[in-house]
């Protein structure tokens, strides 16, 4: 199989340059093992909340622009401010053209809320979910946060407890009907996709709407989890629709409903326009000729190689095993690309959990252009892009998905251009 | 508020635990004081062995004895805490099969049945075994979980009128002249200080009770001596493995539930080190290192924690450079001893011999409150062991299999007092060990349970491969629930939780555990927003 460009990881990093590529109608693969951090996001894209200090970012394209000269190995630093916003100022369109329909401003940040009812600092939100422009002001005063009855992945009590300490008065409603009876047969269904299928059928959304036309003439907004629309892509406008007062979607533990939904969409989207997107394959190696990937190998297809011009590592970071840690080295298993890390696994991290764990920042290296190295060398077709990268924080900053996607787009532009 | 009482008992570990339901058994008023949870220290940081007295039949014949006598007991009252795995004592080539003749002969003379089995048999009995072994030799070891028996016994003796008080410190004796009267303590949960009064005060607080001790300006010289061990996430073996060889390092891997447990290592360390356990990369590598010897798969299985605890050995009275050490069980009295009425202390032993312990003390006891009562704890069933498991599965006729055989291997029969009465209670709140809303909520009412850290001890919650991955967040929901002052502290709750899960993880974090870490911090830090409040002096 020959392609222009092979895309290693589907996550989205991954989709995001593969959608760029597809676009300029180059011939693209993306061979995707199937899971990434995209299955647990919060519904909203971060893209810089917070210094490698600790201080609070409003506007991320200055705290980029200060990071260029403060961490050079950041790959916002890497990339450089100017690039970094021209590419931060296209990605809303590439959400929306895909259909994802987000709302921000990466000159401003505002803030979602977690499952927890905190706030955090976040660049771009879906649309439906909860916002709010500074931490605590809420577009509500009486609020009713409804649950699903026995679904523990969302939390009414914790939400409640942060919103009353901003004066907000808070009542819990819970739901439940036969279909919902169903699932729970099997005790360990009551997770959020199958509850989410439960609400695609529509006399089940009637149900809810009922319930919340009930509480209505106490509260000025509802409150439900991600649940709505897993399948369907008109459900959280039809429930709307039923009901007379605002409703917002607050995200849940994983599986994420506005992450696999994101993911669904821009794999369609790649699809649509002509890309070939391999899911549950895995690359497992590559050869290299003169000092470029001249082909790579999948577990699926065995000996019949992907061959292309350009070959993007999108990996990802531990979890998605882009980065494997052994007790004494980290490891990237495809190419065996050189990789950054602390030698001594005692310097790898802390012992307090919510440190900021060294490990988190290891990753691939690359030279300025995102080439990824190996035994010294840059290799000129190969780049990384997303979570493989080294030298960020990606959960302290609040940074993941704007590398993700910011290097993702810097990759596909350079491969654009090349040729 | 009354505040008097026959005895109270310092520690609630299973030595503590079983002074409490022994106590109570035999009519005495008992408080037992603790001042984290139950069994915290040396209980619950062990291999969960259950001992047949094997391993020192050959170096000490006494302590072999005690084993066996209580491994038989154990079977009897404390069936559901208990798995008759047998164990295997192998002879690797570099061993060589000398040691196993003076093995078998002590064993018989302790009382211990042995069986000699050819390599080949042992293999087929075991197939995690090493297959280079030379010999091997079947005993009666088994495994025994520690918190469920503490738990089962704080049970038996609350039932029997004991007054149980966790997270209460003591942080003074009260003495009068030559005589101990009481206790001050802090209690950490109300924060305030508490005075409880009583004609005998025991110091049953293991390696702490060296400071519990001083308190009366008594030394009992302690020697803290480090065992580190590893979990491993899947159960490799089905019998306890030993290596037939004088006891050393990393030589036992012992079955127990889901999981397997290799340990443990020995170093003494210095005591105001105490509280303060870290594992050393070493640690571990010998543990990996001689654990591969028993059974080369653990080289391939995922290890979930690492951990460690101190063993209180006691030096001898006679010898103050602390050289002549015994494992045995140290029984003082101190008025006897240091003329100090009103103040026992009851150490050393081992978690086999927590009721042996538990009644030597209580005869001290009853001897000095004159009370005439005989020991029972040998014969009466602890809680949960009353009935058969076979009748407890009859009882339970109906519910899910799986969490069914879960509970009941928790709970014994107590398995049956679970509200599991529709699909929302027997909703799984953690998966990995099959803990139900039912059992948490059952738990939370009837366990004294006050945090996440707690609910793990009862349940087994977060316990498995994820080591509380979602769970800890779900079963927060749930503590969370019971009131608006709950939910602010279940959520500080979850922070606790994933810093003591962290420090087990931290010293094996490579391969699937940095993956499950990663994940973790996504989900608790960046989707739930969750931040450490604490500061940051109050851990190293």
């Amino acid at each position: 199989m020959k392609f222009d460009t092979v895309i290693i990881g589907g996550g989205l990093a991954g989709m995001a340059c593969g959608i760029r590529i597809a676009e300029a109608g180059r011939s693209c693969a993306i061979v995707s093992q199937g899971q990434s951090a995209i299955h647990f996001s919060s519904g909203s894209f971060d893209l810089l909340g917070r210094m490698p200090d600790g201080r609070e970012v409003t506007d991320p394209i200055a705290g980029i622009t200060e990071l260029e000269q403060t961490s050079q190995e950041h790959p916002y630093a890497v990339m450089g401010a100017e690039r970094c916003l021209k590419y931060a100022q296209r990605v809303p369109e590439l959400l929306r053209t895909s259909g994802i329909s987000v709302l921000g401003d990466c000159r401003k940040n505002h803030y979602r809320v977690t499952p927890m009812g905190r706030s955090k600092a976040t660049w771009l939100t879906i649309d439906g979910y909860l916002t709010e422009q500074e931490p605590g002001k809420l577009p509500f005063e009486k609020v009713c946060i409804v649950n699903v009855e026995g679904f523990l992945d969302f939390y009414p009590e914790f939400i409640a407890e942060e919103f009353r300490k901003y004066g907000v008065a808070c009542c819990f409603e819970t739901i439940n009907f036969p279909d919902l009876e169903h699932i729970r047969k099997n005790p360990s269904e009551m997770r959020s996709a199958n509850v989410a299928r439960v609400f695609d059928h529509e006399k089940n959304l009637d149900a809810l709407a009922d319930k919340i036309r009930k509480v209505v003439p106490e509260c000025d907004a509802v409150i439900v989890p991600a649940i709505i629309g897993i399948n369907r892509n008109d459900s959280l406008g039809l429930l709307k629709s039923k009901i007379d007062i605002p409703l917002y979607l607050l995200p849940t533990l994983p599986p994420s409903i506005p992450g696999i939904k994101a993911q669904q969409t821009l794999q369609q989207c790649f699809r649509a326009l002509g890309g070939e997107y391999f899911l549950g394959d895995t690359v497992r190696s590559a050869d290299l000729e003169n000092g470029r990937v001249k082909q790579v190998y999948t577990v699926n297809h065995g000996n019949i190689p992907f061959e292309a011009d350009h070959f993007v590592l999108a990996t990802g970071s531990f979890f998605s095993e882009g980065l494997v840690a052994t007790p004494d080295r980290i490891v990237e298993p495809v190419f065996g690309a050189d990789t950054v890390y602390a030698s001594s696994r005692t310097e790898w991290y802390t012992l307090r959990f919510f440190d900021k764990q060294n490990y988190q920042a290891f990753g691939v290296k690359t030279d300025s252009a995102l080439h990824v190295v190996k035994e010294g060398s840059s290799i000129d077709n190969l780049y990384c892009a997303g979570a493989g990268l080294v030298g960020f924080h990606p959960v302290q900053e609040g940074c993941g998905a704007g590398i993700s996607l910011l290097s993702a787009l810097y990759v596909a532009d350079q491969i654009l251009n090349s040729k | 508020m009354n505040n008097t009482y026959d005895v109270i008992i310092i520690g609630g570990g299973a030595t503590g635990a079983g002074i409490a339901r022994d106590c109570s058994l035999r009519g005495i008023k008992a408080l037992l004081l603790e001042r984290s949870d139950i069994a915290t220290g040396a209980t619950g940081r062990n291999h969960g062995l259950l001992h047949s007295g094997a391993r020192y039949a050959v170096t000490d014949h006494e302590s072999a004895e005690e084993c066996i006598r209580e491994n038989m007991i154990l079977r009897k009252i404390a069936a559901h805490c208990v798995e008759e795995t047998d164990g295997l004592f192998i002879t690797l080539p570099e061993d060589g099969l000398d040691y196993q003749a003076i093995f078998v002969e002590s064993c018989n003379k302790a009382g211990i049945r042995t069986e000699i089995l050819d390599p080949d048999e042992a293999k087929r009995l075991e197939p995690s075994v090493n297959p280079d072994l030379i010999g091997a030799v079947r005993v009666p070891d088994g495994a025994v979980d520690p918190f469920r028996l503490t738990s089962s016994n704080i049970l038996d003796a609350k039932a029997h009128g004991a007054e149980v008080r966790t997270y209460t410190e003591v942080m003074e004796l009260i003495r009068e002249q030559n005589r101990i009267i009481g206790v001050q303590a802090y209690d950490h949960r109300a924060k305030e200080e508490r005075k409880f009064y009583a004609r005998v005060v025991v110091n049953a607080g293991g390696i702490w009770g060296h400071g519990i001790a001083a308190k009366a300006g008594i030394t009992v010289n302690m020697l803290p001596a480090k065992g580190a061990l590893l979990i491993f996430g899947h159960r490799v073996n089905k019998m306890v493995l030993n290596r037939c060889r004088k006891p050393a390092d990393a030589d036992i891997l012992v079955p127990g539930d889901t999981i397997s447990l290799i340990g443990t290592t020995s170093s003494k360390i210095p005591y105001d080190q105490i509280d303060n356990m870290i594992i050393t990369p070493e640690e571990v590598d010998i543990l990996l290192r001689e654990g591969e010897k028993l059974s080369p798969q653990l080289a391939y299985t995922r290890i979930l924690r690492a951990y460690a605890g101190v063993r209180p050995l006691v030096a001898s009275d006679d010898d103050p450079s602390g050289r002549t050490v015994s494992r045995g069980i140290v029984l003082l009295d101190h008025a006897q001893r240091d003329g100090m009425e009103g103040f026992i202390t009851i150490t050393g032993g081992k978690l086999m011999t927590y009721r042996l312990m538990a009644e030597w003390a209580t005869d001290l006891i009853c001897k000095k409150l004159g009370v005439n009562e005989v020991c029972r704890t040998a014969e009466i069933p602890l809680p949960g062991s009353v009935e058969s498991e076979k009748e407890v599965e009859r009882k339970m006729h109906g519910k899910p299999i799986a969490q069914k055989r879960s509970s009941i291997a928790r709970h014994g029969a107590l398995a049956t007092e679970i509200d599991s009465r529709d699909s929302i209670k027997n909703s799984l709140v953690c998966e990995c060990e099959e803990v139900s809303i039912g059992e948490v909520e059952y738990a939370m009412k009837n366990l004294s349970v006050n945090n996440l850290v707690d609910l793990r001890r009862r349940t087994r919650i977060g316990m498995g491969t994820c080591q509380g991955e979602l769970c800890a967040c779900r079963a927060a929901g749930l503590m969370g629930k019971r009131s608006p002052v709950c939910a602010k502290k279940a959520k500080e709750d979850i922070v606790s939780f994933l810093n003591e899960r962290w420090k087990g993880m931290a010293p094996i974090a490579w391969g699937d555990t940095l993956r499950e870490s990663e994940y973790t911090t996504w989900v608790y830090e960046s989707v739930c927003g969750l931040s450490d409040e604490t500061e940051k002096t109050s851990m190293p």
